[in-house]
Protein backbone atom coordinates (compact mmCIF):
# COMPACT_ATOMS: atom_id res chain seq x y z
CA UNK A 1 0.00 0.00 0.00
CA UNK A 2 1.58 3.35 -0.93
CA UNK A 3 1.33 6.13 1.82
CA UNK A 4 -0.56 8.77 0.76
CA UNK A 5 0.85 11.97 -0.50
CA UNK A 6 1.58 15.12 1.82
CA UNK A 7 0.97 18.14 0.51
CA UNK A 8 0.05 19.10 -3.23
CA UNK A 9 1.62 21.72 -5.31
CA UNK A 10 -0.94 23.91 -7.53
CA UNK A 11 1.07 25.35 -10.09
CA UNK A 12 -2.25 27.59 -10.80
CA UNK A 13 -0.31 29.38 -13.86
CA UNK A 14 2.55 30.21 -15.89
CA UNK A 15 1.85 34.10 -16.72
CA UNK A 16 4.63 36.05 -14.66
CA UNK A 17 5.77 39.73 -14.54
CA UNK A 18 9.08 38.86 -13.65
CA UNK A 19 11.46 37.23 -15.87
CA UNK A 20 13.97 35.42 -13.48
CA UNK A 21 17.29 33.90 -15.03
CA UNK A 22 17.09 30.95 -12.66
CA UNK A 23 13.51 30.21 -12.85
CA UNK A 24 12.43 26.38 -12.35
CA UNK A 25 9.52 26.39 -14.51
CA UNK A 26 9.77 24.57 -18.20
CA UNK A 27 10.89 26.12 -21.14
CA UNK A 28 7.94 25.04 -22.64
CA UNK A 29 5.46 27.16 -20.50
CA UNK A 30 1.76 26.09 -20.88
CA UNK A 31 -0.33 28.38 -22.71
CA UNK A 32 -2.94 30.30 -20.92
CA UNK A 33 -5.83 29.08 -22.78
CA UNK A 34 -5.31 25.71 -21.28
CA UNK A 35 -5.47 26.99 -18.00
CA UNK A 36 -7.98 24.65 -15.45
CA UNK A 37 -11.09 26.96 -14.26
CA UNK A 38 -11.95 27.49 -10.93
CA UNK A 39 -14.56 24.76 -10.31
CA UNK A 40 -11.65 22.45 -11.63
CA UNK A 41 -9.28 23.55 -8.45
CA UNK A 42 -11.99 23.36 -6.18
CA UNK A 43 -12.53 19.58 -6.97
CA UNK A 44 -9.00 19.28 -6.89
CA UNK A 45 -8.09 20.49 -3.11
CA UNK A 46 -11.11 18.58 -2.17
CA UNK A 47 -9.98 15.33 -4.11
CA UNK A 48 -6.43 16.36 -1.64
CA UNK A 49 -8.01 16.94 1.34
CA UNK A 50 -9.97 13.35 1.12
CA UNK A 51 -6.98 11.76 0.02
CA UNK A 52 -5.04 13.54 3.42
CA UNK A 53 -2.57 15.45 1.77
CA UNK A 54 -2.01 18.45 4.56
CA UNK A 55 -0.56 21.76 2.76
CA UNK A 56 -1.45 23.09 -0.68
CA UNK A 57 1.56 25.38 -2.10
CA UNK A 58 0.54 28.01 -4.35
CA UNK A 59 3.03 28.85 -7.21
CA UNK A 60 3.22 29.66 -10.72
CA UNK A 61 4.23 31.48 -12.48
CA UNK A 62 3.17 34.13 -10.92
CA UNK A 63 0.02 32.66 -8.97
CA UNK A 64 -1.50 36.51 -8.33
CA UNK A 65 -1.80 36.52 -12.17
CA UNK A 66 -5.10 34.38 -11.72
CA UNK A 67 -8.06 36.84 -10.40
CA UNK A 68 -9.61 33.70 -8.54
CA UNK A 69 -6.91 33.59 -6.20
CA UNK A 70 -9.08 34.50 -3.25
CA UNK A 71 -11.89 31.76 -4.25
CA UNK A 72 -8.92 29.29 -4.87
CA UNK A 73 -7.71 30.27 -1.57
CA UNK A 74 -10.76 29.91 0.43
CA UNK A 75 -11.14 26.60 -1.41
CA UNK A 76 -7.91 24.99 -0.46
CA UNK A 77 -8.54 26.27 3.05
CA UNK A 78 -12.22 24.54 2.84
CA UNK A 79 -11.03 21.03 2.30
CA UNK A 80 -8.87 21.25 5.53
CA UNK A 81 -5.21 22.16 3.91
CA UNK A 82 -2.54 24.53 4.74
CA UNK A 83 -2.33 27.31 2.34
CA UNK A 84 1.16 28.87 1.40
CA UNK A 85 1.29 31.37 -1.44
CA UNK A 86 4.90 31.75 -3.19
CA UNK A 87 4.86 35.38 -4.95
CA UNK A 88 6.68 37.89 -6.40
CA UNK A 89 4.29 40.39 -4.97
CA UNK A 90 3.74 41.63 -8.20
CA UNK A 91 -0.27 42.43 -8.15
CA UNK A 92 -0.77 42.09 -4.14
CA UNK A 93 -1.86 45.38 -3.28
CA UNK A 94 -2.63 45.96 0.53
CA UNK A 95 -6.78 45.42 0.15
CA UNK A 96 -5.75 42.60 -2.05
CA UNK A 97 -3.91 41.27 0.66
CA UNK A 98 -6.29 41.34 3.29
CA UNK A 99 -8.83 39.69 1.03
CA UNK A 100 -6.61 36.46 0.60
CA UNK A 101 -5.51 36.62 4.69
CA UNK A 102 -9.64 36.81 5.05
CA UNK A 103 -10.36 33.78 2.84
CA UNK A 104 -7.64 31.21 5.24
CA UNK A 105 -4.19 32.42 3.69
CA UNK A 106 -1.83 31.02 6.40
CA UNK A 107 1.73 31.42 5.12
CA UNK A 108 2.94 34.24 2.38
CA UNK A 109 6.93 33.59 1.00
CA UNK A 110 8.29 36.17 -0.94
CA UNK A 111 11.14 36.15 -2.86
CA UNK A 112 14.22 38.83 -3.23
CA UNK A 113 16.52 38.55 -5.75
CA UNK A 114 19.16 40.93 -4.32
CA UNK A 115 19.43 43.38 -1.62
CA UNK A 116 20.64 46.04 -3.92
CA UNK A 117 18.06 47.36 -6.05
CA UNK A 118 19.44 47.57 -9.79
CA UNK A 119 20.64 44.31 -9.41
CA UNK A 120 17.83 42.68 -8.24
CA UNK A 121 15.36 43.93 -11.08
CA UNK A 122 18.36 43.27 -13.02
CA UNK A 123 18.51 39.47 -11.88
CA UNK A 124 14.48 39.50 -12.17
CA UNK A 125 14.22 41.55 -15.98
CA UNK A 126 11.78 43.53 -13.79
CA UNK A 127 11.34 46.71 -11.91
CA UNK A 128 10.07 44.87 -8.97
CA UNK A 129 12.60 45.76 -5.82
CA UNK A 130 10.98 48.81 -4.36
CA UNK A 131 6.95 47.08 -4.28
CA UNK A 132 8.48 44.04 -2.49
CA UNK A 133 10.39 45.84 0.53
CA UNK A 134 6.64 48.09 0.60
CA UNK A 135 4.75 44.80 0.68
CA UNK A 136 7.06 43.00 3.53
CA UNK A 137 5.87 46.19 6.00
CA UNK A 138 2.22 45.24 5.14
CA UNK A 139 2.53 41.45 5.29
CA UNK A 140 3.88 42.01 8.98
CA UNK A 141 0.48 43.41 9.62
CA UNK A 142 -0.94 40.32 9.38
CA UNK A 143 -1.10 37.05 11.82
CA UNK A 144 0.70 34.86 8.91
CA UNK A 145 3.61 33.23 8.92
CA UNK A 146 6.03 34.97 6.59
CA UNK A 147 9.40 33.25 4.62
CA UNK A 148 11.76 35.69 2.71
CA UNK A 149 12.97 33.38 -0.23
CA UNK A 150 16.41 34.64 -1.03
CA UNK A 151 18.02 32.85 -4.33
CA UNK A 152 21.64 33.04 -4.66
CA UNK A 153 24.17 32.53 -7.59
CA UNK A 154 27.44 33.38 -8.51
CA UNK A 155 25.79 37.04 -9.37
CA UNK A 156 25.15 37.84 -5.73
CA UNK A 157 26.75 35.17 -3.27
CA UNK A 158 29.28 37.97 -2.86
CA UNK A 159 27.24 39.87 -1.05
CA UNK A 160 25.24 37.47 1.37
CA UNK A 161 25.74 39.03 4.33
CA UNK A 162 24.38 42.27 3.17
CA UNK A 163 21.27 40.59 1.70
CA UNK A 164 20.96 39.09 5.39
CA UNK A 165 20.90 41.73 6.88
CA UNK A 166 18.71 43.26 4.57
CA UNK A 167 15.99 40.68 5.03
CA UNK A 168 16.33 40.71 8.95
CA UNK A 169 14.61 44.36 8.74
CA UNK A 170 11.19 42.49 7.39
CA UNK A 171 11.05 40.50 10.31
CA UNK A 172 10.01 37.04 8.58
CA UNK A 173 9.79 34.10 11.02
CA UNK A 174 12.01 32.38 8.40
CA UNK A 175 14.58 33.08 5.27
CA UNK A 176 15.40 30.17 3.23
CA UNK A 177 18.50 30.40 1.28
CA UNK A 178 18.24 28.87 -2.03
CA UNK A 179 21.21 28.17 -3.97
CA UNK A 180 20.05 28.03 -7.69
CA UNK A 181 18.79 24.54 -9.43
CA UNK A 182 19.99 23.71 -12.66
CA UNK A 183 16.64 23.09 -14.75
CA UNK A 184 14.84 24.84 -17.11
CA UNK A 185 15.83 28.11 -17.63
CA UNK A 186 18.52 27.95 -15.09
CA UNK A 187 20.05 25.03 -16.77
CA UNK A 188 19.94 27.42 -20.12
CA UNK A 189 22.00 30.32 -17.61
CA UNK A 190 24.15 27.89 -15.86
CA UNK A 191 27.66 29.36 -16.49
CA UNK A 192 26.46 32.78 -15.34
CA UNK A 193 24.77 31.61 -12.47
CA UNK A 194 26.73 28.39 -10.87
CA UNK A 195 28.96 30.10 -8.10
CA UNK A 196 33.02 29.47 -7.64
CA UNK A 197 33.79 26.90 -5.04
CA UNK A 198 35.23 29.90 -3.09
CA UNK A 199 32.07 31.82 -3.01
CA UNK A 200 30.71 28.77 -2.01
CA UNK A 201 32.53 28.14 0.75
CA UNK A 202 32.37 31.76 2.32
CA UNK A 203 28.31 31.40 2.03
CA UNK A 204 28.58 28.58 4.02
CA UNK A 205 30.29 30.58 6.69
CA UNK A 206 28.43 33.62 6.59
CA UNK A 207 24.86 31.15 6.47
CA UNK A 208 26.48 29.41 10.10
CA UNK A 209 26.97 32.88 11.67
CA UNK A 210 23.87 34.40 10.82
CA UNK A 211 22.02 31.30 12.21
CA UNK A 212 23.69 31.28 15.44
CA UNK A 213 23.24 35.00 15.63
CA UNK A 214 19.20 34.79 14.66
CA UNK A 215 18.50 31.65 16.48
CA UNK A 216 14.88 32.28 18.12
CA UNK A 217 13.97 34.82 16.08
CA UNK A 218 14.56 34.28 12.03
CA UNK A 219 14.79 30.75 10.95
CA UNK A 220 17.36 29.99 8.28
CA UNK A 221 17.06 26.96 6.16
CA UNK A 222 19.75 26.68 3.18
CA UNK A 223 21.26 23.49 1.44
CA UNK A 224 24.30 23.10 -0.08
CA UNK A 225 24.13 23.32 -3.75
CA UNK A 226 24.23 19.67 -5.35
CA UNK A 227 26.90 20.27 -7.89
CA UNK A 228 29.48 20.80 -4.75
CA UNK A 229 27.64 18.23 -2.35
CA UNK A 230 29.35 14.67 -2.24
CA UNK A 231 25.71 13.02 -2.32
CA UNK A 232 22.53 14.00 -4.26
CA UNK A 233 19.55 15.58 -2.70
CA UNK A 234 16.34 13.46 -2.19
CA UNK A 235 14.65 14.96 -5.07
CA UNK A 236 11.16 15.78 -3.82
CA UNK A 237 11.47 13.23 -0.53
CA UNK A 238 11.42 10.60 -3.42
CA UNK A 239 9.62 10.00 -6.45
CA UNK A 240 5.93 9.84 -6.10
CA UNK A 241 7.00 9.63 -2.12
CA UNK A 242 5.32 12.88 -0.45
CA UNK A 243 3.98 15.12 -3.43
CA UNK A 244 1.83 15.67 -6.37
CA UNK A 245 2.32 18.99 -8.62
CA UNK A 246 -1.18 20.13 -10.95
CA UNK A 247 0.68 22.59 -13.37
CA UNK A 248 -2.07 24.82 -14.91
CA UNK A 249 -3.08 22.75 -17.55
CA UNK A 250 -4.13 19.81 -14.92
CA UNK A 251 -1.38 17.54 -15.76
CA UNK A 252 -0.01 15.73 -12.60
CA UNK A 253 3.21 15.13 -12.08
CA UNK A 254 5.68 13.81 -9.45
CA UNK A 255 7.67 17.24 -9.62
CA UNK A 256 8.20 20.88 -11.14
CA UNK A 257 10.42 19.48 -14.32
CA UNK A 258 9.45 15.51 -14.95
CA UNK A 259 7.19 16.80 -17.98
CA UNK A 260 10.68 16.79 -19.91
CA UNK A 261 11.25 13.03 -19.55
CA UNK A 262 10.72 11.18 -22.62
CA UNK A 263 8.36 8.23 -22.72
CA UNK A 264 6.78 9.05 -19.81
CA UNK A 265 2.93 10.28 -20.04
CA UNK A 266 1.55 12.28 -17.25
CA UNK A 267 -2.38 12.03 -16.31
CA UNK A 268 -4.70 14.93 -16.51
CA UNK A 269 -6.89 15.64 -13.33
CA UNK A 270 -9.90 16.54 -16.06
CA UNK A 271 -9.78 12.86 -17.17
CA UNK A 272 -8.79 11.26 -14.18
CA UNK A 273 -8.73 11.52 -9.83
CA UNK A 274 -5.99 12.19 -7.48
CA UNK A 275 -6.00 8.83 -6.03
CA UNK A 276 -5.98 6.73 -9.26
CA UNK A 277 -3.30 8.85 -10.39
CA UNK A 278 -1.40 8.81 -7.06
CA UNK A 279 -1.58 4.96 -6.31
CA UNK A 280 -2.14 3.26 -10.02
CA UNK A 281 -0.68 5.74 -12.81
CA UNK A 282 2.53 4.48 -14.55
CA UNK A 283 4.19 7.67 -14.08
CA UNK A 284 3.68 7.89 -10.55
CA UNK A 285 4.74 4.22 -10.04
CA UNK A 286 8.41 4.66 -12.84
CA UNK A 287 10.52 5.68 -10.42
CA UNK A 288 9.14 5.25 -7.08
CA UNK A 289 10.46 2.83 -4.38
CA UNK A 290 13.75 0.81 -5.13
CA UNK A 291 12.93 -1.30 -8.21
CA UNK A 292 14.05 0.70 -11.17
CA UNK A 293 17.19 1.45 -9.43
CA UNK A 294 20.52 0.84 -10.85
CA UNK A 295 23.86 0.08 -9.82
CA UNK A 296 25.47 1.59 -7.46
CA UNK A 297 22.53 3.07 -5.92
CA UNK A 298 20.54 -0.39 -5.79
CA UNK A 299 23.19 -2.07 -3.18
CA UNK A 300 24.04 1.75 -1.57
CA UNK A 301 23.03 2.21 2.10
CA UNK A 302 21.70 6.15 1.22
CA UNK A 303 19.00 4.62 -1.27
CA UNK A 304 16.58 5.06 1.28
CA UNK A 305 17.69 8.35 2.00
CA UNK A 306 18.29 10.40 -1.30
CA UNK A 307 15.92 7.82 -3.43
CA UNK A 308 18.87 7.62 -6.53
CA UNK A 309 18.63 11.51 -6.34
CA UNK A 310 16.77 13.36 -9.24
CA UNK A 311 15.28 12.08 -12.45
CA UNK A 312 15.30 15.20 -14.26
CA UNK A 313 18.95 15.91 -13.25
CA UNK A 314 20.12 12.62 -14.70
CA UNK A 315 18.34 12.90 -17.85
CA UNK A 316 19.59 16.67 -17.93
CA UNK A 317 23.11 15.41 -18.04
CA UNK A 318 23.37 12.02 -18.88
CA UNK A 319 20.13 11.32 -21.35
CA UNK A 320 19.41 8.62 -19.45
CA UNK A 321 16.38 9.68 -16.62
CA UNK A 322 17.08 6.25 -14.76
CA UNK A 323 20.89 6.80 -14.15
CA UNK A 324 22.02 7.23 -10.76
CA UNK A 325 21.64 11.44 -10.66
CA UNK A 326 25.36 12.58 -11.43
CA UNK A 327 25.21 14.59 -8.72
CA UNK A 328 26.31 11.59 -6.56
CA UNK A 329 30.22 11.39 -6.42
CA UNK A 330 29.51 7.18 -6.41
CA UNK A 331 27.85 7.67 -10.02
CA UNK A 332 29.55 6.16 -12.88
CA UNK A 333 28.65 9.60 -14.77
CA UNK A 334 30.06 11.88 -12.11
CA UNK A 335 32.44 13.06 -14.90
CA UNK A 336 29.85 15.77 -16.32
CA UNK A 337 29.52 16.65 -12.89
CA UNK A 338 33.37 17.74 -11.95
CA UNK A 339 33.39 18.90 -15.67
CA UNK A 340 30.86 22.02 -15.05
CA UNK A 341 32.92 22.70 -11.58
CA UNK A 342 35.87 22.62 -13.19
CA UNK A 343 34.66 24.99 -15.63
CA UNK A 344 33.14 27.16 -12.89
CA UNK A 345 36.35 27.67 -11.16
CA UNK A 346 38.35 28.61 -13.66
CA UNK A 347 39.81 31.73 -14.90
CA UNK A 348 38.60 31.77 -18.25
CA UNK A 349 35.04 31.35 -16.99
CA UNK A 350 32.46 33.28 -19.28
CA UNK A 351 30.91 34.71 -16.40
CA UNK A 352 32.37 36.87 -13.28
CA UNK A 353 30.25 38.05 -11.03
CA UNK A 354 28.60 41.49 -11.44
CA UNK A 355 31.00 44.38 -11.26
CA UNK A 356 28.64 47.24 -12.52
CA UNK A 357 26.85 49.07 -10.22
CA UNK A 358 23.79 50.70 -12.03
CA UNK A 359 20.63 49.43 -13.73
CA UNK A 360 21.21 50.22 -17.13
CA UNK A 361 25.46 49.26 -16.77
CA UNK A 362 24.13 46.26 -15.88
CA UNK A 363 21.62 45.52 -18.76
CA UNK A 364 24.15 46.40 -20.76
CA UNK A 365 26.02 43.16 -19.94
CA UNK A 366 23.35 41.20 -20.67
CA UNK A 367 22.54 39.94 -23.81
CA UNK A 368 25.45 37.99 -24.11
CA UNK A 369 25.21 36.38 -20.07
CA UNK A 370 21.85 35.17 -20.03
CA UNK A 371 18.11 34.60 -21.49
CA UNK A 372 15.08 36.07 -19.56
CA UNK A 373 12.27 33.82 -18.56
CA UNK A 374 9.81 34.50 -21.30
CA UNK A 375 5.76 34.05 -20.97
CA UNK A 376 3.52 31.72 -22.34
CA UNK A 377 1.15 32.24 -25.05
CA UNK B 1 17.60 32.09 23.28
CA UNK B 2 16.41 31.90 26.11
CA UNK B 3 14.07 29.21 27.79
CA UNK B 4 10.32 30.17 28.95
CA UNK B 5 9.86 32.26 32.38
CA UNK B 6 7.52 31.23 34.64
CA UNK B 7 5.91 34.55 33.45
CA UNK B 8 6.03 33.44 29.71
CA UNK B 9 2.69 33.09 27.87
CA UNK B 10 3.52 30.52 25.13
CA UNK B 11 1.20 30.52 22.21
CA UNK B 12 1.51 28.83 18.34
CA UNK B 13 3.50 31.59 16.35
CA UNK B 14 1.79 33.45 13.29
CA UNK B 15 0.74 31.30 10.91
CA UNK B 16 1.01 27.69 13.13
CA UNK B 17 -2.03 26.10 13.64
CA UNK B 18 -4.19 22.80 14.25
CA UNK B 19 -5.53 20.85 11.50
CA UNK B 20 -5.70 16.95 11.20
CA UNK B 21 -8.57 15.14 12.67
CA UNK B 22 -9.79 14.75 16.14
CA UNK B 23 -7.89 11.22 16.46
CA UNK B 24 -5.47 12.47 14.69
CA UNK B 25 -4.32 16.03 15.94
CA UNK B 26 -1.37 17.75 13.99
CA UNK B 27 -0.07 21.36 14.41
CA UNK B 28 0.39 22.70 10.89
CA UNK B 29 3.43 25.22 9.90
CA UNK B 30 4.93 26.63 6.84
CA UNK B 31 7.62 23.34 6.21
CA UNK B 32 5.47 20.69 7.50
CA UNK B 33 3.47 19.32 10.28
CA UNK B 34 3.85 17.64 14.10
CA UNK B 35 1.41 14.81 14.77
CA UNK B 36 0.96 15.36 18.54
CA UNK B 37 0.03 12.48 20.89
CA UNK B 38 0.22 12.55 24.45
CA UNK B 39 1.98 14.52 26.87
CA UNK B 40 2.67 16.92 23.82
CA UNK B 41 -1.07 17.39 22.76
CA UNK B 42 -1.62 17.79 26.39
CA UNK B 43 1.21 20.80 26.44
CA UNK B 44 0.71 22.44 23.25
CA UNK B 45 -3.47 22.68 23.89
CA UNK B 46 -2.45 24.44 27.19
CA UNK B 47 -0.05 26.86 25.34
CA UNK B 48 -3.13 29.96 24.36
CA UNK B 49 -1.31 32.40 25.14
CA UNK B 50 -3.42 33.62 28.39
CA UNK B 51 -2.06 30.65 30.73
CA UNK B 52 1.47 31.50 31.79
CA UNK B 53 4.27 28.60 32.00
CA UNK B 54 4.13 28.60 35.30
CA UNK B 55 0.61 27.52 35.35
CA UNK B 56 0.69 25.34 32.71
CA UNK B 57 3.77 23.17 34.25
CA UNK B 58 1.93 23.22 37.87
CA UNK B 59 -1.13 21.90 36.29
CA UNK B 60 0.29 19.49 34.06
CA UNK B 61 2.27 18.30 37.53
CA UNK B 62 -0.85 17.77 39.13
CA UNK B 63 -2.27 16.15 36.25
CA UNK B 64 0.72 13.46 36.24
CA UNK B 65 1.43 12.95 40.12
CA UNK B 66 3.29 9.77 39.48
CA UNK B 67 6.54 11.47 37.40
CA UNK B 68 8.99 13.65 38.70
CA UNK B 69 7.34 17.44 39.09
CA UNK B 70 11.25 18.48 38.35
CA UNK B 71 11.51 16.56 35.11
CA UNK B 72 8.27 17.12 33.74
CA UNK B 73 9.36 20.71 34.20
CA UNK B 74 11.94 20.33 32.00
CA UNK B 75 10.97 18.13 30.01
CA UNK B 76 8.09 20.75 28.89
CA UNK B 77 10.46 23.70 28.77
CA UNK B 78 12.65 22.18 26.43
CA UNK B 79 10.09 21.25 24.55
CA UNK B 80 8.98 24.43 24.21
CA UNK B 81 12.20 25.57 23.68
CA UNK B 82 12.88 23.65 20.50
CA UNK B 83 9.61 24.48 19.00
CA UNK B 84 10.15 28.46 19.77
CA UNK B 85 13.74 27.67 17.22
CA UNK B 86 11.76 26.69 14.60
CA UNK B 87 9.35 29.39 14.91
CA UNK B 88 6.47 27.20 15.66
CA UNK B 89 5.54 28.86 19.56
CA UNK B 90 6.68 31.92 20.49
CA UNK B 91 6.70 32.66 24.30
Amino acid sequence: MVPNPLALIAEVTHRCPLHCVYCSNPVQLAGTQSELSTDEWRSIFQQAGKLGMLHAHFTGGEPLARTDLTELIAAARASGLYTNLITSGIGLSEPRLKTLVDAGLDHIQVSFQDSREDSANWIAGAKAHAHKIELSRAIRQHKIAFTVNLVVHRQNLDHLEEMIAFIEQMNPERVEIAHTQYYGWALMNRAALMPTRAQLEKAVEIVAGAERRLAGRIRIDSVVPDYYAKYPKACMGGWGRRLMLINPAGRVLPCHAAEIIPGLEFENVRERTLEWIWRESPSFRRFRGEDWMPDPCRSCDRRSEDFGGCRCQALLLTGDPAATDPTCSLAPKHHVIEAAVLEANSDAAAAKPATASSFVQLQQQTAALWNYRTNPD
Amino acid sequence: MAPPQDSSQPRLAAGCRWGGTEEDRVILFPEGAIKLQGTGREVLERCDGQRTFGEIIANLQKEFSAADPAKIRDDISTFLEQLQKRRIVDY
